[in-house]
């Protein structure tokens, strides 16, 4: 064998022999950029000497050459004689050899292993485990703030994320900052260090004079050393004497004023900055580079590399890539305001334009990003621009009652709004000029309650009972969307459908394309007017005033499963592919298997009809086998205990009232065989939102036992009053009235312990006791009657939310004497029952849960709520208009409309810039 | 077709040159666990009289551990080349005789990631990473320092502005 100083450091890569012949090189050149998973035997050579570097300090061959003879000597028989002359050594010798040795027992995998190798090896930790490791040394530090692993940990959170936005925003920066760079604008020396010398292969050039330019120094190097970007660094050590030096005069104080990047504030597009007030108010959902980004993109000087604190982009002076660590750590900042209810409330129309808003209720909305599209009982559709709270077009004005349903599609391929309503007519608009593409005209029988539609159908359903599905495109019979009948579907077909089995191929001369917007089929088979609608991946499932959910084929027509559980009209569904969640007038909001039509979570609340809810689960790609797993686990321990006997045999009635809310407990274990665990499965971050009747938003959460719990609850006139910007709001011809007031046993409880609360409050002190009267008025206005301290004026803002973060409270009134009175006025049908109108609010039928559902928008609807208006105007009690129609949330905000013509939302940015800058990046919902 | 045909391919033997200079035989099979090795054979077709194979990233005494992992795992179904498991919340758990297998020197299950890296052994590069994972997880940072030996080149003020500003991710 070859004696290991001499041609061992190139010819043997091996790890052994390489770090025995450590001390015969110097120092390795590290301008090297080892980026790809190949490794050359160079490559290896290099890391090894680094690691041998390390070593130098045990000194083994540094101090002492050892004799031919040794070398000569087999591994084995070197071992024994090192060990004899070990053993000749006293104790404490030994001990310092043993301390010397340390280093090469225990080897620091940052600087013996390459990137790609860390960053697997740390994909297997949990983020709290990583920023631990963060903290081990600088190059612990620069391993794991690796944008491309916070990418994947983002990703396995089960989170959203809209990569196209990414990918567009590091557009728009690139050109920005090229832009930059033709102009030759130098607002800062700093800057052109940083774009002159964008090479990493450029580090050992890069030595400014330290003491002039500790700053400047510390930030090219930040941007120079891009190592999280391709992982192609090995970190910083080879600059550690500089920290040294640069630490000296850097305080933190300066982090704020280095404002390196300013180059923002030279913004060439720029429009007329927004105070920081304003900035916060409006969403950014464009690709333009906006003062918020600038806030809190320049790279802040500071000692450390990477930053202390995450920055939007990563600081590289090459190319412009998100940071996906402060993605990660925005988004959780953001959810722990979702968990800890803070937010800021905003309304439309914009406080200061109140002629812009819906002159009745509003019956529907939806939002993606920039647009909300709103649909009302005065018979128009308002399409709203969120960044600035208002209208993108007049009111769009052609049908000829009260618009319900509505879905649009503002991506430019699509380009298009579908609304229907009560007058049964569906219309088609051009989305971005609002111009009216298609009426279809007695689209139903009856007023048409949903619609949605995905790239090839479009379904309706209504309160005739039936569901409607039409081509989006134009459409051959031998097109895969085209239908196709079976004996099985009960499903009608106009005549013109063709039934492709029982034609010859002769034949085919004759066909001609389905235009688009033609009737495919009706269903028929539900028993009550069919509510809600979902389709989703060829199939629709639809939820229905006879307590049904159920699931059709779109293409045959056929019902696929037929989910009964509800114990009343069902009013709102949603749909993922797996899970059905349903609201429905039982005051529940249920959770199906699709899959077995296992009824796996019911979660108890609202104490009126549960009319919107969306649930986001957070799955993992392909994850199903994992939820089926633990489902299967589930079963298992159910069977177990019930041969042990530890499950009661016989439901006795009271224990089949009893609902699962998702526990594993054998004892709630309800249902079996499922293929999703009780609750549904999902990520931790799962969560639902439902409105209600009882004029409440709740936000359920699952806990640690995975049981669903209300985590919030939101009050929609409350939001209506902080959104105001503590500007009483106009009531004009509102839509009043319509209030369940429902007088029942926990209510009265709940009056009770409310009212000590409001009492201990107003005990408190003076601002307290503004808050409790806050508090009062929120809860009488929430069950529909007197609030004596309704004007809370300006206060209203900063309270709203700081009641919001105590207890949640029930809408139940605290101090009511009037309650009862007010209980016992002859309460009017809260909405006209399909056909029949029985007074009662409690006990309505399927079939009047069904129209309650629909919310129905018929005329002598409109005769009732006046009646019930004038009821209350008597006593002097301004009604609320707090009903919750539809919801929708995303990743940052909750935004419901309902009676009250004011849309609401609650935004859980709470106002923090960086949260706001990141929650363009993160998903529609989740 | 070549002669080699006549032998089930499980029992042809090859022999790796390992960067010290060893031979050693091993069963194609067993040599096939590695991707390379096996791409390797692919492209050279089955007609190739292929005698020793050269590979010069790896030394005996690594190539004789990888092999031994390659010998015990033969048998598994053979790696899945999607990358679906980027998808899935990673489990570091370990089978048995694979955590046993790991039981070695710092330096040297380094030197085994490092190979099977080079080899293209995913499922040996996993079990490797795992194993340094489990040794970072659940320990606070000095114990992780100690057992990497890693020296703490941050001052006291940087170490305390980095553990206050990853408050954000502390359990609530």
């Amino acid at each position: 064998m070859a004696g290991p100083i001499s041609d061992a450091d190139f010819a043997t890569p091996s790890y052994l022999q390489a770090f025995r012949s450590v001390s015969s090189i110097s120092k390795i050149d590290e301008g090297y950029s080892e980026d790809t998973r190949s490794q050359s035997g160079s490559d290896l050579v290099l890391r090894m000497d680094t690691r041998l570097g390390d070593g130098e300090d045990v000194g083994m061959d540094t101090h002492y050459p050892l004799p031919e003879w040794v070398l000569n000597m087999s591994e084995s028989d070197r071992s024994e004689f090192a060990y004899a002359i070990l053993r000749s050594l006293r104790t404490s010798s030994i001990a310092g050899i043993v301390e010397k040795l340390n280093p090469l027992l225990h080897l620091d995998p940052v600087l013996h292993l390459p990137p790609e190798i860390t960053f697997h090896i740390f994909s297997y930790l949990s983020p709290e485990t990583l920023l631990r490791a963060s903290t081990l040394s600088k190059a612990w530090r620069a391993r794991v703030m690796d944008s491309p692993l916070w990418r994947l940990l983002f990703r396995l959170e089960g989170w959203n994320s809209d990569f196209a936005q990414v990918r567009a925003f590091e557009e728009a920066e690139r050109v920005r900052r090229a832009n930059l760079k033709e102009k030759k604008t130098r607002p800062r020396t700093t800057e052109d260090t940083d774009s002159d010398k964008p090479s990493t292969k450029k580090r050992h050039c890069q030595k400014p004079s330290l003491l002039e330019r500790t700053e400047t120094d510390s930030s090219v190097r930040a941007r120079m050393e891009p190592m999280s970007l391709d992982g192609s660094s090995d970190g910083p050590p080879n600059w550690a004497e500089q920290h040294h030096a640069v630490e000296a005069d850097e305080g933190p104080s300066k982090a704020d004023d280095a404002m390196e990047g300013v180059t923002y504030v030279s913004e060439p597009t720029g429009g007329v900055p927004l105070s920081p007030l304003e900035s916060i108010r409006r969403k950014k959902t464009t690709t333009e580079i906006d003062e918020d980004v600038a806030a809190t993109t320049p790279v802040i000087s500071d000692a450390l590399d990477p930053p202390v604190r995450p920055t939007l982009f990563l600081p590289s002076s090459t190319e412009p890539k998100i940071n996906w660590q402060y993605l990660y750590k925005q988004k959780r900042r953001l959810e722990e305001n979702w968990d800890m209810g803070r937010y800021t409330n905003f309304q439309l129309p914009h406080p200061d334009h109140p002629e812009e808003r819906h002159t009745e209720c509003v019956y529907t909305i939806q939002y993606s990003g920039k647009y909300l599209v709103s649909g009302s009982r005065d018979k128009t559709i308002r399409i709203w621009d969120l960044d600035t709270q208002r209208l993108v077009h007049p009111p769009l004005q052609e049908h000829t009652g009260s618009v319900l349903c509505l879905q649009f599609d503002e991506r430019p391929e699509e380009d298009i709004l579908i609304t229907a309503g009560s007058d049964c007519r569906v219309i088609l608009w051009q989305f971005s000029t609002g111009k009216l593409i298609k009426k279809i005209d007695q689209a139903h029988s009856e007023s048409v309650l949903n619609l949605r539609f995905d790239d090839r159908y479009l379904v309706t359903c209504s309160k005739d009972k039936t569901i409607k599905v039409w081509n989006r495109k134009e459409l051959w019979p031998t097109d895969d969307a085209y239908p196709s009948s079976t004996t099985r579907s009960k499903a009608q077909f106009p005549p013109y459908i063709i039934n492709m089995q029982h034609i010859t191929e002769t034949s085919h001369l004759h066909f001609k394309p389905l235009q688009p917007y033609s009737l495919l089929m009706t269903m028929e088979g539900h028993g009550a007017a069919v509510n809600a609608i979902q389709i989703y991946d060829g199939q629709i499932v639809s939820a229905s005033g006879d307590r049904n959910v159920k699931v059709w084929d779109v293409r045959t027509g056929v019902c696929l499963m037929t989910f009964p559980g509800h114990t009343k009209g069902i009013a709102c569904v949603q749909f993922d592919g797996r899970r059905i969640v349903s609201g429905s007038s039982d005051e529940t909001v249920r959770i199906f298997d699709r899959a077995t039509g296992a009824e796996v979570a019911c979660l108890q609340g609202h104490t009126n009809l549960v009319r919107t809810v969306q649930a986001q689960f957070g799955d993992l790609p392909g994850n199903e086998d994992e939820l089926e797993a633990e489902a299967r686990a589930v079963d298992r321990r159910f069977f177990e205990a019930k041969i042990k006997g530890l499950v009661p045999e016989n439901l006795t009635r009271d224990r089949r009232r009893v609902r699962n809310a998702g526990s594993r407990d054998p004892r709630s274990i309800l249902a079996y065989g499922a293929k999703l665990p009780p609750g549904g499965g999902g990520s931790k971050w799962a969560r639902i939102v439902s409105g209600s009747y009882d004029e409440t938003i709740i936000i359920w959460k699952k806990n640690a036992d995975g049981i669903w719990e209300k985590s919030k609850v939101l009050y929609q006139n409350e939001a209506v009053r902080a959104a105001g910007g503590g500007r009483r709001r106009v009531p004009q011809n509102r839509n009043q009235g319509g209030v369940a007031l429902q007088p029942n046993g926990t209510a009265a409880t709940n009056f009770q312990a409310l009212a000590h609360q409001a009492q201990a409050q107003a005990q408190a002190a003076h601002n307290l006791a503004q808050q409790a009267s806050l508090l009062h008025a929120a809860a009488q206005t929430a069950q529909g009657q007197a609030g004596q301290h309704t004007n809370a004026g300006p206060t209203t803002q900063t309270g709203a939310p700081a009641t919001m973060t105590g207890n949640p409270v029930n809408p139940i009134p605290p101090l009511g004497q009037q309650a009862p009175q007010v209980q016992q006025q002859p309460p009017q049908p809260p909405i006209p029952a399909a056909g029949a109108a029985a007074p009662v609010p409690q006990g309505l039928t399927p079939g009047q849960a069904a129209a309650a559902a629909a919310a129905a928008a018929g005329p002598h609807h409109h005769h009732h709520h006046h009646h019930h208006a004038h009821h209350l105007n008597q006593l002097n009690h301004p009604p609320t208009n707090s009903r919750v129609f539809k919801l929708q949330f995303d990743a940052r905000r909750i935004i419901c409309c309902s009676q009250d013509p004011t849309i609401v939302g609650w935004d859980f940015a709470n106002g923090d810039r960086d949260i706001i800058v990141a929650s363009r990046f993160f998903g529609e919902s989740g | 077709m070549a002669s080699t045909d006549q032998q089930p391919k499980s029992q042809q033997k090859l022999i790796l040159t390992t960067s010290d200079d060893h031979d050693i035989e091993v069963d194609r099979d067993v040599a096939e666990r590695s991707i390379l090795i096996k791409n390797l054979l692919d492209d050279f077709g089955p007609d190739a009289e292929i005698d020793k194979i050269p590979i010069p990233n790896v030394n005996e005494a690594v190539m004789k551990k990888v092999i031994e992992w390659c010998t015990h795992h033969r048998g598994d179904p053979p790696a899945s080349q999607d990358d679906d498991t980027d998808n899935r919340k990673k489990s570091t758990d370990i089978d048995e005789w694979d955590q046993k297998f790991m039981q070695v020197d710092q330096e040297m299950l380094f030197e085994i990631i490092l190979a099977a890296n080079y080899l293209d052994i995913k499922a040996l590069l996993d079990v490797g990473c795992k194993t340094v994972a489990n040794m970072i997880k659940g320990k606070s940072p000095e114990e992780i320092r100690k057992t990497f030996n890693i020296q703490n080149d941050f001052t006291p003020e940087e170490e305390d502005q980095i553990r206050r500003e990853n408050e954000w991710a502390e359990d609530r």
